[in-house]
């Protein structure tokens, strides 16, 4: 009930949904794009040009990139390239409304899988035209593998990559008698029952991903199974699904981590002894939460029966097929994988204290978290997956949170949610 | 007789500068609101993605929806329930705190002005606000509180029956202040007069507020109901804000989902513009007709 005082609102009660969709669309009028656009007329190679890069997340990692882009510039002196920041909020809107009119920036980096969904539908480079494969070797090989598109398409590349770390105070460990952060599934749970009888309330939680698809991602592959199979059929009926949901559920029902998610920071701070949550806690705990100062560390997520496979995310970064400059610009793109450039880009991120990871794996040793946590990164890295690359998989993962929750939840039983959960990827893969 | 052509021109002479005046707003209004209206309308019978081309689909985006969408029933039904529950109580405390806070002292005014305050702060402030008292843990000032009583902390943002309540008592709070100013305006044009002769008649003073302050503050609460509804059924920030997951925008279980967010969900998350735009009619044509009913029913009120 609370209430704009403008009577406006009285008059055209829809107003604000139907015109935050009809502000977007109205480009329309200007002529729209079709799939497989040919580009947009080019500029002169040899012409100064100018580039602009809309770069998804805060205005810090804005900064970092703008340094890999002076350096383009220093050896490139026609081309000047502009990093401006988009808020994760609205990102999405706006380029798509640039797609929609077909102008904007030459450059755009996001969510992993949007290069790919705008490049499907005729907005992005195909970047292989570039020579981006040469690139391949140097990335992490499951993220790649994601941000290329179903068809073999490369619309985006990783720029940066985000992955989870079993984060866990040492003095809590320490009185319980436990020498040694849990590195298997079992261990978790036992050291769970130790740090309770030593009189931890909440021994355990879940930051990233709790109660949604990115939690049960890690013990899903921990126990050997995965959303879908190599040609992208949902694959969540197997004992393995079912090992990995029924892990889960016991930690939240038995083992009491709570189904609220609670920040990794604040988590630690209130008592909780060992919490799973993004590589980008790491950089602020000490800030935040200064009395933990030197009663925290970081360790890889315990291994499940079939090994220590953890999530990892990121952005992707791709060239847009309204650009003038798509030369340049993929040269550029390009040219972020350079020594230089990774180099420029993670030491303004350490003097910013920007949580950022590096799409090469080799370079993670560089990134601004203190070096044992970098360490902890790389090798968590060196065995991680990515998400399911295949059709449909955006749409259905919301729907799959849900069932996930219901079985979390007592609200429906194992195979019923893994089941449904199915349905959904199912109907959304055609 | 004048002829038709000399009256206009007469118009013209009289009211020429005002039609001038009214220009720049009209071209505002009808490119910023009627265009992309007319526009929306236009899409939500087309398959939309925002990048290629609207394909015209005729009813199926409505068929779909109505017919064989269960999120969009889910959220349907969130909605009912959290509009008559935030309206219903809302309005209720409204009129309670109007009576009890109407009088011309300081006092009164300073309560007035703290029960006002949350109308005028930014809604995504008193979000977030909410959020960290609603924080699990122990940290959370709702099981800080609930803690003091000897009770087990409680995991309000993520146990599903909770949601609506949460939602329906964050509206409450925050609304309760903007009606009550208005009963308050309502009760001061009550004349005085009213009240004595309903004393002299022996009515007792339940008597006078059921039979001379209520049926008087009739247009007031058709004017916050209405209001009330248009408000609760575009709920947006605080689904959004307070219980927002990673990927999933109704909290846990979809238990907040509301037609809105599901709007946005469809619309700037799966790329359905057009679906988005049929959601966006269907909620115009429900707020319109109930807004209908409703001031049908305070003018049948007035008759009897």
């Amino acid at each position: 009930m609370r209430r704009t005082p403008a009577a406006a609102r009285a008059v055209l009660p829809v107003t604000l949904p139907a015109v935050l969709v009809a502000v977007l669309v109205a480009g329309l009028g200007a002529g729209c794009a079709t799939s497989g656009t040919p580009e947009t007329g080019q500029a002169d190679a040899n012409a100064p040009a100018a580039i602009t890069w809309w770069s998804t997340g805060g205005d810090d990692e804005s900064a970092a990139f703008q340094k890999a882009a002076d350096l383009y510039t220093k050896s490139h002196p026609n081309v000047t390239i502009k990093v401006q920041t988009l808020s994760w909020d609205d990102a999405y809107a706006k380029l798509l409304a640039a797609s929609t009119s077909r102008s904007g920036p030459d450059v755009i980096s996001g969510g992993m899988t949007w290069t790919i969904q705008f490049g499907l539908r005729g907005g992005m480079v195909d970047l292989r035209k570039y020579g981006v494969e040469q690139l391949r070797a140097q990335a992490q090989p499951a993220q790649w593998k994601s941000a290329v598109s179903p068809d073999g398409t490369v619309y985006g590349i990783p720029l940066d990559m985000s992955t989870e770390a079993l984060y866990y105070r040492t003095d809590l460990l320490e009185k319980a008698g436990i020498k040694e952060p849990p590195a298997t599934w079992d261990e978790l749970t036992a050291d769970i029952g130790k740090l309770k009888d030593s009189g931890v309330k909440t021994p355990f939680g879940i930051d990233w991903g709790n109660l949604d698809w990115i939690g049960y991602f890690n013990f899903l592959y921990q126990a050997g199974g995965s959303f879908y199979t190599p040609d992208c059929k949902p694959s969540l009926g197997t004992p393995e699904a079912e090992r990995a949901l029924s892990f889960w559920i016991d930690l939240h029902r038995r083992y009491g981590a709570p189904t609220d998610t609670v920040t990794t920071s604040d988590a630690l701070d209130a008592g909780t002894a060992m919490v799973y949550g993004g590589n980008w806690n790491a950089l602020g705990i000490d800030t935040s939460k200064p009395k933990l100062k030197g009663r925290w560390a970081v360790a890889p997520l315990p291994a499940g029966p079939a090994g220590p496979t953890t999530f990892i995310g990121g952005r992707a970064v791709g060239v847009t097929s309204y650009s003038k400059h798509i030369q340049q610009a993929a040269d550029f793109v390009k040219y972020l994988y350079t020594d230089e450039a990774v180099d420029a880009v993670n030491a303004e991120a350490k003097a910013r204290n920007v949580a950022y990871i590096p799409p090469r794996p080799d370079k993670v040793a560089g990134s601004p978290f203190q070096p044992q946590h970098s360490e902890v990164f790389a090798k968590i890295i060196s065995t991680g997956a990515a998400a399911p690359g295949c059709p449909g998989w955006d749409e259905s993962a919301g729907d799959v949170a849900k069932h996930l929750q219901s079985a979390i939840l007592g609200k429906a039983d194992i195979k019923t949610a893994l089941s449904e959960a199915a349905k959904v990827m199912e109907r959304n893969a055609g | 007789m004048a002829t038709p052509a000399a009256v206009s021109r007469h118009r013209w002479r009289r009211h020429g500068t005002s039609y001038l005046m009214l220009l720049p707003f009209l071209a505002l209004f009808a490119g910023f609101l009627v265009w992309p209206l007319a526009n929306s309308l236009y899409l939500s019978f087309t398959k939309f993605d925002g990048v290629t081309a609207p394909q015209f689909a005729g009813l199926e985006n409505f068929r779909r929806l109505l017919f064989d969408d269960d999120r969009f029933r889910h959220a349907l039904g969130n909605t009912f329930l959290y509009v008559v529950a935030s309206v219903g109580i809302g309005t209720l405390l409204s009129l309670g705190l109007a009576l009890a806070f109407s009088g011309p002292g300081w006092p009164h005014r300073v309560m007035r002005t703290v029960f006002f305050l949350p109308s005028v702060t930014s809604s995504i402030a008193l979000m977030l606000l909410w959020k960290w008292i609603f924080n699990p843990g122990d940290f959370g000032l709702a099981n800080t509180v609930v803690g003091w009583f000897g009770g087990r902390a409680v995991e309000w943002l993520a146990t599903p029956g909770l949601t609506i309540p949460i939602l329906v008592l964050m509206s409450v709070w925050g609304g309760m202040g903007y009606g009550m100013v208005l009963y308050v305006a309502g009760l001061g044009s009550i004349p005085q007069e009213y009240y004595e002769a309903a004393r002299i008649d022996g009515a007792t003073p339940w008597q006078q507020f059921r039979r001379v302050t209520l049926p008087l503050l009739r247009p007031v609460t058709t004017y916050v109901v209405v209001t009330g509804l248009i408000g609760a059924f575009q709920v947006f920030e605080a689904v959004y804000i307070v219980f927002r997951g990673t990927n999933n925008i109704g909290g846990v279980l979809d238990s907040g989902l509301m037609i809105v967010p599901y709007l946005y969900d469809q619309g700037f998350t799966h790329f359905k513009l057009g679906y988005a735009s049929a959601i966006a009619w269907v909620l115009f044509l429900i707020i319109f007709a109930l807004s209908m009913v409703n001031l049908r029913i305070g003018r049948a009120l007035k008759e009897l």
